[in-house]
């Protein structure tokens, strides 16, 4: 009798644990697409090169990135270190991981640098050609 | 016995529960990894900007550039795309992923061109060949634009700019 009862209660909590542990990857899993850090780091990245290839010299454009800027500074992010352009490499960094790279084609010399006030966006200023 | 009923129906319960589960957890992380798993295809766009860019680089306002063609001559080797400002490689990259085209026909023979410039990589353009019939998203992407123009002289051109990009590890799940 006491083995039968015993038996029962080790079946409800592995039946309890194994429920808990399934729960927790999946809501972890969709937490971790949901912070969308990968995605909007690719989107931003895209839109900044289509922007500078399809720009002259000399123009300033203003890009909104709040929601970036929010994720950012969750991730412990400075704004300045957010978009970096490197030769002909744009990369958008908005968590602690690598970042997203992706290149454009025009030979210009840009300038990048956050413009919090009023609105959280990021300048993105073509000065010339190489 | 009432007792040994209810055990056994729990035990049943249990095993659907967890086929219920198994077959929900798994529509999600389908849905939500074939949703967030294949990355913006930009491609298309990049090389319509790319031929935006030859394009005025060889002609603006309807007139050639006097640098490549002067009285029906055209003066320029064919080289003339590295005047356009056009950075086809990068660090990214091993090899360059763009390839551009330009082929220059008198309106009056519009089968063979009377000049042509190159530039980038011509591996890709097989991809365009292969691509005819079919679009295929991890090939490169092609592009071909024509547009009408005249030199210093009112002759009469027409220009077919071919632009390729290929960044399918970037653009296309693999």
């Amino acid at each position: 009798m006491k083995s039968k009862k015993g038996t029962i209660l080790i079946e409800n909590i592995i039946f309890i644990i194994l429920n808990i542990l399934f729960i927790s990857i999946l809501m972890l899993f969709l937490f971790r697409q949901g912070s969308g850090a990968i995605v909007l780091e690719q989107s931003y990245a895209k839109n900044i090169a289509l922007l500078i290839d399809s720009s002259r010299p000399v123009t300033e454009m203003k890009l909104n990135m709040k929601e970036g800027f929010n994720l950012a500074e969750a991730n412990g992010i400075n704004a300045e270190d957010i978009v970096k352009i490197n030769g002909n490499i744009v990369t958008v960094k908005l968590s602690g991981q690598g970042g997203y790279d992706y290149s454009f084609f025009n030979n210009v010399d840009v300038t990048v640098y956050p413009d919090i006030y009023p609105e959280k966006n990021y300048v993105i200023k073509i000065n010339g050609f190489k | 016995m009432k007792l040994y009923k209810n055990k056994r129906a729990d035990k049943i319960l249990s095993v659907y529960w967890f086929a219920i589960l198994i077959i929900v957890a798994g529509g999600i992380f389908a849905m939500v990894y074939t949703f967030y798993g294949s990355p913006y295809d930009i491609r298309e766009i990049e090389a319509e900007l790319l031929t935006n860019r030859i394009a005025d680089c060889i002609s603006y306002a309807g007139k050639m550039n006097s640098e490549l063609v002067v009285n029906g001559q055209f003066t320029s080797e064919n080289n003339y795309l590295e005047k356009c400002h056009l950075i086809l490689n990068s660090t990214e990259w091993e090899e360059e992923q763009f390839y551009s085209e330009v082929n220059f026909y008198k309106i009056q023979n519009m089968n063979t061109p009377v000049f042509n410039v190159k530039k980038g990589n011509a591996k890709w353009l097989s991809s365009c060949v292969l691509q005819e019939n079919k679009e295929e998203k991890k090939l490169a992407q092609c592009v071909e634009r024509s547009f009408y123009s005249v030199d210093n002289s009112n002759n009469q051109y027409i220009i077919k700019i071919l632009s390729v990009v290929r960044k399918s590890e970037k653009n296309v799940k693999i």
